[in-house]
């Protein structure tokens, strides 16, 4: 799903960002990043000691961005380390389970705590996964009749399991996303086991990285001067409107995984 | 292999006999039974007794065929046997000899230890020798060789049951497994050795009961099968047959097989030259250590022997031994129950080792979810913590469930204390320290880091947590475990640092985390390829990676030995603890809700490090009385595994620290009284049961000193707090949860419902709930009493000055003006608490008969509420805050629909008989009214009133200091972080007190001219400078007033004890009155005191009056007039009042009846 229009055969410019993935234990985190890196999916992942560390490209029409992505654990009490992992992030993952009320709590938590203590101007992005246990009626069906047609065209793109068993969804989509809203999170609802949405989560918080902030990933030429060509034509990135419709910006652009 | 662990061998021991010889900082110095008990790896309760030093002469098998069973001469001993030369220990159920100089004797000596190594200083069984249970000893014999040579000779009951098959199927003596024997030289005085002998002797009685628990254990361990193999094969007879059992669980490996490939391994080998080893050194508990014994752990523990090994070597063998069922006793007594442990284990049950074929079985899974969840339980301050699964899956591979069990105990709190707790903080305490010693001995690497800001712990945190386990291939992390259980946890930082410098030319090429980490991934994968794939030495070449890792770490980093580790972690104990503490702050501050906004977050980190200090200082002081207590008994209660890892000198000092793992979260009581006394100057008792010190200590939660003399009472160095009834309603309040316990929440959202809204409405309603005890909107009579001894306590050290208030800033800056200021102030608030009970019972609504009066009172208490509106105060101010109070009162008021006053229902009472005849002149002389008080139906026990919450709000607006205690002073008297603690030892010393006696005594002093509380008297201790004892109260002051010649008080004094006495007839109060007369020190008495009611509470009044105006008898008298006259207080304001001017008392009540109604109506 590369989308690679506009890059022509230039080479595009290249800056890594680090990624830190937060959010109670076995929420899917791990897999999540899995999916994204190796669009492989394991039923019992081995839960992450400490934090995992994987990269993967994402290629923008006009640059490509080198995740480093940190994929912490998430028993409660590793969360005293998490701050060695998310010192100097540019983006987070803040991961919940669709289907466990008390893992949106703590993802809430993670926030606070990463806009309070992480670097300033970090791209949080706020992930409902295990899409794939829920009836793809359930989310404008017991969640509530405020989803707007925005939210519907995000839940389209993922390939929900047609399921006979029952609904196993606790949170609906509408209220994962007012709190989205109200503290500018991207939001998305995802299911690593069956791939959807992922990747538009990490192409979105691609693009949300503002341009200022993107460090030249090593080896990568003449990077100071394309990005500041490129600053002209960007520049506004760095106000990327974060409760904007991103459904559409995930369609447009895609990684190259 | 075998070369190479030679070399591993020379290497070390030339290492180690340059070692310094250790020496502990004497800081937190492990206490020596700690120090014995790891390094023979015993359980806890096991004490160093007797110790003397020994010689060790062992007979292996070949010898003793041929010498006698004993008393062979031990010259010959010597040369053909094995000699070695040590200490011997004896502890109440173990024996144990060691070639290792012991950490804790000054007189050990590393020169007899040189010989052979081991370099764990008291962290583990090294050095040479045995540790034997004293149950397994079947025999000890005195030999007679040599008269002065004490020397003893012990059989075990090592394969017991082996000899007897053996004996039994075969006459000659050669091929018979005979028990090893040991025969040791005592090398003490004659004295010495006698006394030891005694004591093993009253040791080996006492070990007698424990037999059937090693022959259960016994039984169980895969040597016991081993050996009973061999002869097996050489008399393949009917005694195979008897034997013919299925061998014993060697963990899952022997169904799913063993991880590696057995004959690379060389399985076989090993095993064989593990049989051949226990067959001559004895096998489980009667294992003598022999230098082989190292070196046969190094090249790799055989799969089946495993398990044991690690058991004996790690000690949970003998941990085993003390209750060889606790496993499955605990999986009995908790079956069926759940925790959040449990529900975190199942998550994770399916993904451990999920690779392994045994863990994607049923079988495996089971096992795995047994072990974790009996753990869990028999630690449940550990519960359960992620990378446990791991190591145990690990672990099952190679041994039972039992068995992994006793292992994973001893793991969690000996080995790796504190790795797994919920603050984890034993694992990133050792990265710190890894990261040191990488510094240390890596610097250009360790500069690079620091250059390219990477961080080492991300890389080695999951090696440290996992041993390994999920970072290199299976079977080399198992050959570090071996290690790791033998040496103990330095093994770990060993092989990390040899990691480290394996890779350090690429490492120092690597300029980003992520680089680092994949070098070391690379690395990893390639453990078992040849180090040197292009030598041409053929040997060379095939050393693998993971050997020359160990070369490495065992030689190169030699020097890094448990008492290194040790005193590493204690340097930085307190830095990570701090990190973790300030990140639970943070954590726990913003997660507090809403109503923690209301506080600023200097106020919100003032409370959480006020909160836990609390608990923390509680909990320490609890450990340390209850170890005064233990140690009368029995000395020596300490935790090993703390000491031993430095982590805590002192367990006792260290517990309950948030950093440290669960801590307390919950305030009873008692510790809310404690946390109260320290924010609030009421709280402190006026009448210490323990002296109290003059100064304060200096908080020492966060602070890396510990005081070390904390005094045994209950309250340690800190004030010790009051116990008033108040503070159990707002303990009850402010326990929403109805847990009769706080948790930090609750208390952030008490205070800042008292301190968050500076609303003085807010804050009477606030303080009438508190004693509306039914919520029906009314408080009582008791009530009532309860408020104003409430009001009393409160105040009883002066209010807090507030900016608008009655102190000029003026004022507070110096001192003296401050106290006297202080001094109008708090007399100011006496009398107005008097007047404020006079007033409510005036006020007060019957409960019955309301609905009939409620018209006609409304319509006169409006008139009242007009009046008391223009009631003059010369302050202007004032004025206005009251007015607008009023207004605010209206909705409320109006709802209040039938809420009447009654107050002309005119009972006489013996108050009101009181109130006219004293009736005359007064401060203000406008003021009067001497048919206020008719209406009194305070001392009418017959006649249940209450007040409701709008009659207890204009009651308080009407007077000028409780209206300033309830809009700042109450709210100013919790001191949080913006003023410091005001508990001062003047401050706190009664001689401070505002109560009746003080007050008393304050006008008396004035009397004479001068100002006896102008400096502030140090403590005396609880007494009051005067000899007007704390608790006299009312009657004290009242004696000081009669000794000031006042007939006048005297006659007044009869009448309320009269009054006094129709009060205790009608019984209203017994409780009160029972402990009336108690001397004075109980909290029940005091407060019983200060209760005394509305008639004789207004007393005070008269102190306050005294005071002020100018001295003699004349104002002595008003003053005692004045303290009859119910409403004293409000005098002044009524006076003001050009139409009521004349003071009729008629007029008056009329009007204050007036001004009730008044508010009912709006």
């Amino acid at each position: 799903m590369a989308n690679t229009a506009g890059a022509g055969n230039q080479p595009k410019p290249s800056s890594s960002v680090k990624l830190v993935l937060l959010g109670e234990a076995a929420v899917g985190k791990s897999s999540l990043v899995l999916r994204f890196v190796n669009n492989d999916f394991q039923e019992n992942k081995e839960p992450t000691i400490g934090a995992a560390f994987l990269t993967q490209k994402c290629n923008l029409p006009n640059r490509t961005i080198k995740f480093e992505i940190w994929d912490t654990a998430g028993q409660e009490r590793f969360a005293s380390l998490a701050p060695m992992y998310y010192r100097n992030a540019q983006s987070a993952l803040v991961v919940y389970d669709l289907t466990k009320p008390s893992s949106l709590t703590k993802a809430k938590h993670w926030v606070a705590e990463l806009q309070r203590q992480a670097s300033p101007g970090i791209v949080i992005a706020l992930v409902g996964n295990k899409l794939d246990l829920t009836n793809p009626s359930s989310s404008t069906g017991d969640a509530t009749s405020a989803i707007s047609g925005e939210e519907d065209g995000a839940e389209g793109t993922g390939n929900v399991e047609e399921g006979d068993e029952a609904d196993a969804r606790k949170i609906s989509t509408a209220e994962a996303k007012a709190y989205a809203e109200e503290e500018s999170l991207l939001f998305f609802e995802t299911s690593a086991k069956t791939g959807a949405n992922v990747s538009e989560v990490f192409t979105a918080i691609a693009n949300a990285i503002p341009e200022t902030s993107l460090r030249g990933a090593r080896g990568a030429a003449s990077d100071a001067a394309t990005q500041a060509a490129l600053g002209g034509r960007r520049g506004d990135d760095s106000r990327v409107n974060l409760t904007g419709p991103r459904a559409e910006v995930g369609a447009k652009e895609g990684c190259a995984c | 292999m075998f070369n190479l662990s030679n070399l591993v061998q020379k290497a070390q021991n030339l290492i180690d006999s340059n070692l310094p010889s250790p020496t502990l900082g004497s800081d937190r110095r492990p206490s020596k039974a700690a120090l014995f008990r790891h390094q023979f790896r015993l359980p806890d309760g096991e004490n160093p007794l007797h110790e003397i030093p020994a010689e060790l002469t062992f007979s292996p098998e070949t010898n003793r065929g041929t010498s006698g069973r004993e008393g062979k001469p031990k010259s010959v001993d010597r040369f053909n046997g094995v000699y070695f030369a040590g200490r011997l220990h004896l502890s109440e159920s173990y024996l144990s000899f060691s070639t290792q100089g012991s950490s804790f004797l000054s007189t050990a000596s590393t020169s007899s230890s040189s010989a052979f190594t081991g370099q764990t200083h008291g962290a583990g069984p090294a050095g040479n020798g045995f540790t034997l249970p004293l149950c397994a000893i079947r025999k000890v014999e005195r030999s007679h060789s040599q008269s002065f040579i004490f020397a003893l000779s012990i059989t075990t009951w090592n394969g017991v049951k082996i000899e007897k098959a053996a004996e039994a199927t075969d006459g000659s003596p050669k091929r018979i497994v005979e028990t090893p024997k040991l025969t040791i030289q005592l090398a003490g005085s004659r004295q010495q050795c006698e006394r030891f002998c005694d004591g093993l002797k009253k040791g080996l009685r006492e070990g007698i009961k424990d037999v059937e628990n090693l022959r259960l254990v016994s039984t169980n361990c895969y040597s016991e099968y081993l050996l009973s193999l061999e002869p097996k094969k050489s008399k393949d007879t009917a005694a195979s047959e008897s034997r013919a059992t299925t061998p014993p669980d060697a963990g899952l490996g022997m169904v799913f097989r063993y991880p590696g490939d057995a004959r690379k391994l060389r399985d076989g080998a090993k095993m064989r030259l593990w049989a051949e080893y226990m067959r001559e050194s004895g096998r489980h508990y009667t294992l003598v250590r022999q230098p082989k014994v190292h070196k046969l752990i190094r090249v790799g523990l055989p799969n089946r022997l495993r398990g044991e090994i690690w058991e004996l070597t790690s000690g949970s063998l003998y941990l085993r031994l003390k209750n060889p069922n606790a496993y499955t006793e605990t999986l009995a007594k908790f079956s069926g129950q759940e925790s959040l442990a449990i529900d975190e284990i199942e998550k994770d049950l399916n993904r451990s080792l999920p690779e392994y074929p045994g863990f994607q079985s049923e079988e495996g899974i089971g096992r795995l979810r047994r072990v974790l969840t009996a753990y869990s339980w028999t630690n449940p301050e550990v519960g359960y913590c992620q990378a446990m699964n791991i190591v145990v899956a690990a672990l099952l591979i190679y041994m039972s469930e039992t068995q992994a069990f006793s292992l994973l105990s001893v793991l969690c709190d000996r080995l790796l204390p504190g790795y797994y707790s919920t603050t984890m903080y034993g694992t990133l305490l050792d990265q710190r320290v890894f990261e040191s010693l990488v510094e240390k001995t890596m610097p250009v690497l360790w500069d690079h880091l620091v250059k390219s800001d990477v961080q080492l712990s991300v890389v080695s945190l999951p090696w440290f947590l996992s041993l390994y386990i999920n970072s290199m291939p299976l079977i080399f992390a198992f050959r570090v475990l071996d290690m790791f259980f033998l040496e103990g946890p330095k093994v770990l930082f060993q092989v990390g640092l040899a990691i480290l410098r394996q890779n350090g030319e690429e490492l120092l090429d690597a300029t980003d985390d992520g680089t680092f980490i994949s070098i070391l991934k690379t690395y990893f994968a390639r453990l078992d390829e040849s180090a040197h794939p292009t030598s041409t030495n053929e040997r060379l070449r095939n050393v693998t990676r993971f050997q020359e890792l160990i070369v490495v770490a065992f030689k190169e980093f030699a020097g890094i030995t448990q008492h290194t580790i040790s005193e590493q972690r204690a340097k930085y104990k307190d830095a990570v603890l701090d990190n973790i503490e300030n990140f639970a702050k943070r954590t726990s501050i913003r997660n507090l809700g809403p109503d923690s906004k209301r506080l600023s977050a200097s106020d919100l980190s003032f409370l959480y490090d006020r909160f836990y200090g609390i608990l923390y200082e509680r909990q320490q002081r609890k450990q340390m009385i209850e170890q005064e207590a233990a140690r009368r008994k029995k000395a020596g209660l300490t935790k090993a595994n703390e000491v031993v890892s430095g982590i805590a000198g002192n367990p006792a000092v260290e517990m309950g620290r948030v950093g440290l793992g669960p801590s307390p979260t919950q305030m009873d009581y008692d510790a809310f009284r404690e946390f109260l006394a320290g924010i609030t100057k009421w709280a402190v008792t006026d009448s210490p049961s323990s002296p109290m010190r003059e100064t304060t200590e200096k908080h020492s939660y966060f602070g890396s000193i510990r005081s070390q003399s904390i005094p045994l009472s209950p309250w340690g160095s800190s004030p010790e707090p009051a116990d008033h009834e108040f503070m159990q309603r707002l303990f009850r309040k402010w326990d929403t949860d109805s847990t009769a316990a706080l948790s930090l929440q609750n208390v952030v959202t008490g205070i800042a419902h008292v301190k968050g809204t500076r609303d003085i409405m807010a804050t009477i309603s606030y303080f009438f709930e508190l004693y509306d005890d039914d919520d029906d909107g009314k408080v009582d009579r008791e009530g009532i009493l309860r408020i104003s001894e409430a009001l009393l306590f409160l105040g009883r050290r002066g209010l807090e000055p507030s900016t608008s208030g009655l102190l000029s800033p003026n004022q507070l800056q110096s001192p003296s003006g401050a106290n006297s200021a202080r001094e109008n102030g708090d007399e100011q608030f006496l009398s107005g608490v008097s007047a404020f009970i006079r007033r409510c019972f005036e006020y007060a609504d019957p409960d019955l008969k309301s609905e009939e009066t409620g018209d006609r009172a409304a319509t006169t208490a409006s008139e009242d509420a007009l009046n008391s509106f223009s009631i003059g105060d010369d302050d202007e101010e004032d004025d206005k805050d009251e007015g607008n109070l009023l207004d605010l009162n209206e909705g409320k008021t109006s709802m209040d629909g039938n809420a009447p006053s009654i107050n002309t229902l005119g009972t006489e009472t013996p108050a009101t008989s009181i109130a006219p005849s004293t009736t005359t002149t007064n401060n203000h002389p406008h003021a009067r009214s001497d048919r206020s008080t008719s209406a009194n139906l305070a001392l009418d026990p017959s006649k249940p009133l209450h007040i409701t919450l709008p009659t207890f709000r204009m009651l308080v607006l009407a007077d000028e200091t409780l209206e300033h205690f309830f809009d700042s002073a109450f709210a100013n008297s919790f001191h949080l972080s913006t003023s410091p603690h005001p508990a001062t030892p003047s401050a706190l010393s009664s001689s401070r007190l505002t109560t009746f006696a003080n007050a008393a005594h304050s006008s008396s002093g004035s009397g004479s001219g001068t100002p006896p509380r102008a400096s502030p008297v140090p403590s005396t201790a609880g007494a009051p400078p005067q000899g007007v004892p704390p608790g006299k109260g009312l009657r004290g002051m009242l004696d000081n007033i009669v000794t000031d010649g006042m007939r006048v008080a005297a006659e007044v004094k009869r009448r309320v004890d009269e009054a006094q006495r129709e009060l205790d007839r009608a019984g209203q109060v017994p409780p009160h009155e029972e402990e009336e007369d108690d001397e004075g020190e109980g909290e029940g008495g005091e407060r019983d005191r200060e209760l005394l009611e509305g008639a004789e509470a207004t007393a005070v009044d008269a102190g306050g009056k005294e005071k002020e105006g100018p001295a003699g008898q004349g104002q002595g008298r008003d003053g005692v007039q004045n303290l009859m006259d119910a409403p004293v207080t409000e005098e002044p304001r009524s006076a003001g009042l050009a139409v009521e001017g004349e003071g009729k008392g008629r007029e008056r009540s009329a009007s204050l009846e007036t001004k009730k109604s008044m508010m009912f109506e709006r």
